[in-house]
């Protein structure tokens, strides 16, 4: 069971949003409508997880995105995830660049309409919620067609950027050759081929992985 | 002007052979044919009454093909005047007769005044309005006449008048201009070549004596045929230049640079009005639908998800549950869809294609204070005047709605000639005005992107009379 703050605009999604949550045995111990609301019950409640909609009162923004950037920076043991109607592969650039410290919290971006899908929704949130990634495939597609080295990445095979992908969006091994219908040995040899050619040392830690690859993507 | 290095005698030699002096002996010949047909157009049509009125479309349509021809061959463009007008002869009802009166006098109006009736002719009805607006003066009924109104401002349309004052006198400059142009050049050939004719041709008449001239007297006669081939150039260009004159000051716009620079920075702002205004209105579009049936469709998907997910056969389905979701599911589509109506709506109603008219009507219905609505619109203004009037009303009856605390109210749409009218009358509190951002000032704004004005008559205590001013055609 997570303790959970919700932050979202809208009234029937923030409901929906806590009667998933409430579905799955979370706790939600604040909903709130804006940015400021949002700070106040995190800096009281410290929860294990803060739900957050970019785009919210007073100017429709993207005060969202840095009130969990400024939550980030004051309470790092809270997971965030932070969703959004359209693909902003700044904001996710913005959220994976904070570094986070040992025993901090994972961060995840994902659009409304995978919020839509209950499944996937839950999903991301054990995975932040466990100190690990949950990025949207259509951002992560969109860091990839935006990502300044495109060059290198274009030397990449196919199947090697399906894997770099869904490692991008927090998959662990076992579930990127679940995915990809291939052996884990293949994964694991396709991700050594990306980070050689991406020029990036392998590391043993699947998160650091991912926030590395973006961090080359978005830098 | 001469230059420096084409000599005078050159140039004298060059000039017959030059594209202009054939393009100007071109337009000699072509424009007379013209001028002649025109004059005695101008001069059969010159009769009070339905004659004069009648000619006038004609008469301007004589006047753009001479400025055509002038384009075309001596490639001087000259814009066309402003467009007939119909001047009405307006009669107005309002309990301030005499101001308007005055008013009207001082704008050059031929008024008569009885009671509160003024009688004002020579003034379009919509500057009658506009006067009036300016000076806060309630007209009660302001009725241009119609086709009256059509015929008065033909025959007295100022640019008519100078058209046929023009193609009056054209017949003159024409037949100077061929006599320079065609009979210079003929007879300066002839005359060049005159001891030839004398030679083989046997006889010719020497300058009109009648009498054949020895050879060699002849001979005296070629320096003066020289002498017409190289003026006639010169003199056909002159009575271009002439013609080109009257053409600008009889044919053309009257210009005024000072109003003119005004025009242009008046449709400045309204043009940055207009692009402000529709990205604004695109950002709000954006805005409703993501706050309203975005939103809603994602809490319906939710909802469902759940559901689904319920109805998986691992467990038992809890069967009031699912219900409830599917039921709350339900709920949020009928809310998405009524969210999209109401979005349509805004962004075009479709009532408002049978007309203004029915539009106005379901508006009126639609009002949370009882709407009495007056129309007479017995002509459709364009489709882009109808939406600005159909949105100016609709905002208005929703300000009497929320702000005016009025228990009736009164929507009068009236469309004579040339001007729309939606007036929204209310017997709220007053005190309404135009304050910057308001929704009063944007329908200002919009009505001004048309040439259209929006005045408001909201002293403390009401009643409150908003007045939205469009011209029928944008």
């Amino acid at each position: 069971m997570l303790r959970i703050v919700i932050a979202e605009d809208a009234a029937v999604i923030r409901a929906g949003l806590s009667e998933v949550l409430a579905d799955r045995g979370h706790e939600v111990i604040a909903a709130v409508g804006d940015a400021e609301a949002l700070k106040a019950a995190v800096a009281e409640h410290k929860p294990d997880v803060a739900i957050i909609d970019v785009r919210m009162p007073p100017d429709q923004t993207d005060e969202g995105l840095r009130a969990a950037i400024a939550i980030r920076r004051e309470h790092p043991a809270t997971s965030i995830l932070v969703f959004s109607q359209y693909v902003e592969t700044r904001y996710a650039a913005d959220l994976l660049r904070m570094r986070p410290g040992h025993g901090a919290g994972g961060v995840g971006y994902l659009l409304k309409d995978r919020v839509a899908n209950v499944g996937e929704f839950t999903d991301a949130i054990a995975r932040v919620a466990a100190g690990g990634t949950a990025l949207d495939p259509e951002v992560v597609t969109g860091m990839l067609n935006g990502a300044r080295h495109a060059s290198t990445l274009a030397t990449l095979t196919g199947r090697e950027r399906d894997v770099l992908a869904l490692m991008a969006e927090g998959r662990s091994n076992t579930a990127v050759a679940e995915r990809l219908v291939v052996s884990e040995r293949a994964v694991e040899k396709h991700i050594s081929n990306i980070f050689s050619k991406l020029g990036l040392p392998p590391s043993d830690s699947d998160h650091r992985r991912v926030l590395a690859v973006l961090a080359y993507l978005g830098s | 002007m001469a230059g420096v290095t084409s000599s005078p005698l050159r140039r004298a030699l060059v000039a017959p052979f030059t594209r202009r002096a054939w393009a100007e002996l071109w337009y000699a010949l072509v424009s007379f044919p013209l001028a002649v047909g025109a004059f005695a157009f101008s001069l059969v049509t010159l009769h009070n009454g339905i004659f004069l009125a009648g000619s006038a479309p004609a008469l301007r349509r004589l006047g753009s093909a001479n400025r055509y021809l002038v384009r075309r061959i001596l490639a001087e463009d000259i814009p066309a005047p402003p467009p007939l007008r119909p001047y009405s002869v307006a009669h107005v009802r309002t309990p301030d007769a005499d101001r308007l009166a005055a008013l009207a006098r001082a704008e050059g109006a031929r008024v008569k005044q009885r009671g509160n009736r003024v009688t004002i002719g020579k003034l379009p009805a919509n500057r009658i309005a506009e006067l009036a607006a300016d000076e806060h003066i309630v007209i009660h009924a302001l009725n241009p006449g119609n086709k009256v109104g059509w015929y008065r401002g033909a025959s007295r349309d100022p640019y008519t008048w100078k058209a046929r004052g023009y193609f009056g006198m054209k017949p003159v400059i024409a037949s100077i201009h061929l006599v320079v142009a065609v009979g210079f050049r003929l007879a300066g050939l002839f005359y060049l070549t005159y001891p030839l004719w004398q030679e083989f041709a046997g006889a010719g008449p020497g300058l009109g004596t009648g009498h054949p001239v020895p050879l060699a007297a002849s001979f005296l006669f070629v320096p003066l045929g020289a002498a017409l081939l190289l003026a006639a150039p010169w003199l056909t260009h002159g009575v271009s230049e002439l013609d080109l004159m009257f053409v600008r000051a009889f044919l053309g716009p009257a210009s005024d640079p000072a109003a003119l620079a005004e025009r242009v920075k008046n449709l400045e702002q309204a043009r940055a009005h207009v692009v402000d205004d529709s990205a604004a209105r695109l950002r709000s579009i954006e805005r409703d639908l993501h706050d309203g049936a975005q939103a809603q469709l994602v809490a319906l998907a939710m909802k469902l998800g759940l559901a689904k997910e319920k109805l998986e056969p691992s467990a038992p389905p809890d069967l009031t549950r699912i219900a409830q979701l599917v039921d709350d599911a339900h709920l949020s589509a009928i809310e998405a869809i009524a969210e999209l109506r109401t979005l349509a709506r805004g962004i075009h109603p479709a009532v408002l294609d049978n007309g203004l008219t029915d539009a106005l009507t379901t508006l009126a219905a639609r009002s949370g204070v009882p709407v009495e609505l007056i129309a007479d619109i017995p002509e459709r203004p364009s489709a882009a005047i109808e939406t600005i009037a159909y949105f100016s009303a609709a905002e208005l009856l929703a300000n009497v709605a929320k702000h005016s605390g009025a228990r009736h109210a009164t929507l009068e749409a009236v469309h004579v000639p040339g001007l729309l009218r939606i007036r929204v009358t209310d017997d709220g509190h007053g005190g309404a005005s135009a304050a910057p951002g308001g929704g009063l000032r944007g329908l200002a704004e919009r009505a001004r992107t048309v040439d259209g004005r929006l005045d408001i008559d909201s002293p403390p205590g009401g009643p409150t009379v908003v007045t939205v001013e469009l011209p029928s055609h944008a």
